[in-house]
């Protein structure tokens, strides 16, 4: 083959072109051409550069430098004499961040043993509705963490569907917490399995097989050491979201498994003890911060996936195949979809009165605020994106930038601005900047991933056919962008609606989402209200489904065959701490 | 009359193209030879105006078109993936071209309509370009290159994606058809024997450098 490819990404990115100092006219055309390139790069980072930094750096900065001192005193809040290392020595917190890396780490290991298996034997093999079971594999992205914290409680909570119907108990154990975290993340791990093992290359495994290997030594030899940095990169993510999760542990963990992200929620909203909730926000921000570190490495160590020709799937031979088929759909059934279906049975067996109350002025006044909070977010969360993947078209580490606001928790988003900004923490912009910032992330991957798909020739073919650069945008690279486009909205409208703990941090009473709303009615007494949680939190999935069908079903339906499937958010940057 | 005068290039720290002078003239065909890497194709996005090159100039009819944007200079390019739109059916590939010349959808698209009848896929029309085979994808590039009636036609190894029999049944009818176009064609390709059934004239890119070889 020519030398395709190369040189005209020096069109692309022109910063390579050597500049000698002897310029001669077209010379100085290329280094004007690269300048004015890079200055519209500047221009349009311009907007995104700001939200992040002053709705993300600026915050934890200050956030630090609280930690740091140990004191808050600014806010005139009760200051003590705390010190970093107060979590470490102080039985009770020590406890707390030990349990939290605990809960993340058996996470891990959990998602790792059962999503292996699972994600070879919907790698491997054909059956019919595969497609429909990886696409369902997409629903607990969508599902809000409080939905699902009511989905767990609706199968082992009080007069839950299995705890009945076994006879157990498991409030006050660590179960609860384990099986929430196993609901979002084994998910994601079979996914990141899938899209791993579709990238080994079908005659890399012929050649292993006809050179004596086991299918077993094929799989140790071949397949593993491929995927294994795949997994390994979703496994960092699982922890991250375990790690630094808030609605799943603040409903689910009670009083003795709570993490320390409810922790400083606790500090902050009700114990005004700021100085000491710095102190661990920084601690979360750096064992966050590590473990993300360690996420961008083996992210920079994985190639980008390239053409291969997979392994064909084949349909299930035998006994012993067809029960490993059977036995990985049940435990994906039992771990992701049941605790969506125990919702929907729980609100049906609510009854009529309950159903009544969804006409309270109260209910409506949040759903109000729940789709207009997350309809501003939205466009300002495209706006952010698009601009943040135009940029990021020349700098890896503007691209890189876009992933912050998935690293970082939203409890300790919302406490650094709660610091940095006290007189503004009721007020209605900030509440929205900080969603856009928390969910305009999808739409920057998305679209990323799909300007990187788009071969450049096909822009090239439509300049060279007559089409200015602004024209080139309109009819070849919005076009094949959309599905892209489409589908990082989706994302960020899920996030969006589902958003939670900015909310609780920043809320006003009557601004109260379906969120904020379901959290006051699991706070009170009584099974009415706890049926009432769960009538509401099947309104809020029922409207982050619509909304995701709404945005995401076209562009499933537009898909090329043979195509490259622009903007594919990689599974493993979907937020659901 | 096309005519490339003292081209130069570089990749990072490498001299990709150095003092490259050739013409083409109107009805020529000429095969651009070379090995992989040589800068066949670097040296035709210069002349299609996607690069700039680091010295020289491109002159076309008499006129410098160094500075000339890609959209403004009229030269078809053929790419060797064909670089279809695959959001837009066949009709709509083809009538690129003329709605960019601000010609009415209705008339570029009948226009189209008759370019492929003559090219034998005018039943193709609706279909999305990845529903053809690989042939029929190429002969809608070439459809799609010549409806605009370019002032040169520029083709970056237009066979490379085609198997052996397509490729040879091809190429007697792209020749036929660029030549009643009678526009001056670069053709880019690491085949001799290409060059040789479809070219009049032919040079070869190697070390930075152009020779001629018959």
């Amino acid at each position: 083959m020519e030398d395709r490819g190369r040189p005209w990404k020096t069109e692309i990115c022109p910063t390579k072109l050597r500049v000698n100092t002897n310029f001669e006219v077209p010379q100085l055309m290329s280094f004007v051409r690269a300048c004015g390139q890079s200055q519209s790069s500047l221009w349009l980072a311009l907007l995104p550069f700001a939200a992040l930094l002053l709705l993300l750096i600026a915050p934890l900065a200050r956030l630090a430098l609280s930690g740091f001192t140990g004191e808050a005193s600014w806010l005139g809040a009760a200051s003590s004499s705390w010190s970093l290392w107060t979590p470490w020595q102080d039985d009770y917190l020590r406890w707390r961040v030990l349990w939290s890396l605990a809960q993340a780490g058996i996470t891990c290991v959990l998602v790792f043993v059962l999503g292996l298996p699972l994600a070879w034997v919907l790698a491997r093999f054909e059956f019919a509705g595969r497609a429909l079971v990886l696409r369902l594999l997409m629903l607990p992205f969508v599902v809000p963490t409080l939905v699902a914290a009511l989905g767990v409680l609706a199968l082992w909570g009080p007069r839950g569907l299995l705890s009945g119907w076994l006879g157990v108990n498991l409030q006050d154990t660590p179960w609860l917490l384990l099986y929430g975290n196993l609901f979002f993340n084994l998910c994601l791990v079979v996914r990141a399995g899938v899209d791993a093992l579709g990238q080994i290359n079908a005659r890399q495994v012929a050649a292993a097989r006809s050179l004596g290997a086991t299918p077993w030594r094929t799989f140790w030899r071949i397949e593993w050491p491929a995927i294994a940095p795949w997994l390994m990169s979703s496994l960092c993510l699982v922890f991250l979201y375990c790690f630094a999760g808030f609605g799943l542990a603040l409903v689910l963990g009670g009083q003795r498994f709570a993490t320390v992200e409810v922790e400083i929620y606790t500090l902050v909203a009700h114990e005004l003890q700021l100085g000491q909730a710095s102190v661990l926000a920084l601690w979360m921000l750096g064992l966050t911060g590590g473990v993300a570190l360690l996420y961008a490495l083996l992210e920079k160590r994985l190639a980008a996936p390239s053409r291969v020709q997979p392994l064909a799937r084949r349909p299930p031979q035998g006994l012993a195949q067809w029960l490993a088929l059977l036995g990985a759909l049940l435990v994906l059934f039992a771990i992701c979809a049941l605790p969506i279906l125990a919702i929907v049975w729980r609100a049906l067996a609510a009854g009529w009165s309950t159903w009544v109350t969804l006409l309270d002025f109260e209910v409506a006044a949040a759903l109000w605020n729940t789709l207009r909070f997350s309809s501003i977010a939205l466009l300002l969360a495209t706006l952010l994106g698009v601009l943040h993947a135009l940029a990021a078209q020349r700098s890896v580490l503007w691209r890189a930038a876009a992933f912050l606001p998935f690293v970082v928790s939203p409890v300790t988003v919302a406490f650094g601005l709660l610091l940095l900004y006290p007189d503004w923490t009721a007020s209605l912009p900030l509440l929205l900047a900080a969603y856009a910032v928390l969910a305009y992330p999808f739409v920057a991957k998305s679209m990323a991933a799909g300007l990187d798909s788009l071969p450049p020739h096909v822009l090239n073919a439509a300049r060279t056919l007559g089409a200015s650069p602004q024209r080139t945008f309109w009819r070849v690279t919005l076009p094949l962008l959309r599905p892209a486009l489409r589908r990082g909205m989706a994302f960020a409208a899920a996030t969006a609606l589902g958003e939670f703990a900015v909310t609780l941090f920043l809320s006003r009473p009557e601004w109260a989402t379906l969120t904020t709303l379901i959290y006051r009615r699991l706070g009170h007494p009584g099974a009415a209200s706890l049926d009432q949680a769960f009538v509401l939190a099947s309104l809020l999935m029922l409207l982050a489904l619509l909304a995701f069908l709404l945005i995401e079903w076209p562009v499933v339906e537009r898909e090329v065959p043979g195509w490259p499937v622009a903007g594919n958010v990689p599974m493993g940057e979907l937020r659901h701490a | 009359m096309l005519e490339l005068r003292h081209i130069s290039q570089n990749y990072g720290d490498r001299a990709l193209l150095q003092d490259i002078n050739l013409s083409v003239a109107a009805g020529e065909i000429v095969a651009l030879l070379g090995p992989s890497g040589s800068g066949k194709s670097t040296l035709l996005a210069i002349v299609a105006g996607l690069q700039s090159p680091l010295g020289g100039s491109v002159w076309f009819n008499g006129q410098d078109i160094t500075r000339l944007p890609p959209e403004q200079r009229r030269f078809a390019l053929m790419f060797q993936d064909f670089a279809l739109f695959p959001h837009l059916s066949v009709l709509d590939n083809v009538a690129f071209g003329l709605i960019e010349q601000r010609l009415d959808k209705s008339k570029a698209r009948a226009k189209a309509l008759a370019m492929l009848a003559l090219f034998g896929l005018a039943d193709h029309a609706r279909y999305k370009v990845w529903h053809l085979s690989g042939g029929e994808q190429q002969r809608v590039a070439l459809a799609r290159a010549l409806i605009t009636q370019p002032r040169a036609l520029l083709l970056d190894e237009p066979f490379s994606a085609l198997d052996a029999d397509l490729r040879t049944s091809l190429r007697d009818e792209f020749k036929a058809r660029i030549q009643a176009a009678g526009v001056p064609t670069l053709l880019v390709t690491h085949d001799e024997q290409e060059a040789r059934a479809m070219a009049t004239r032919a040079v070869r890119l190697s070390h930075g450098r152009l020779a001629a070889l018959w």
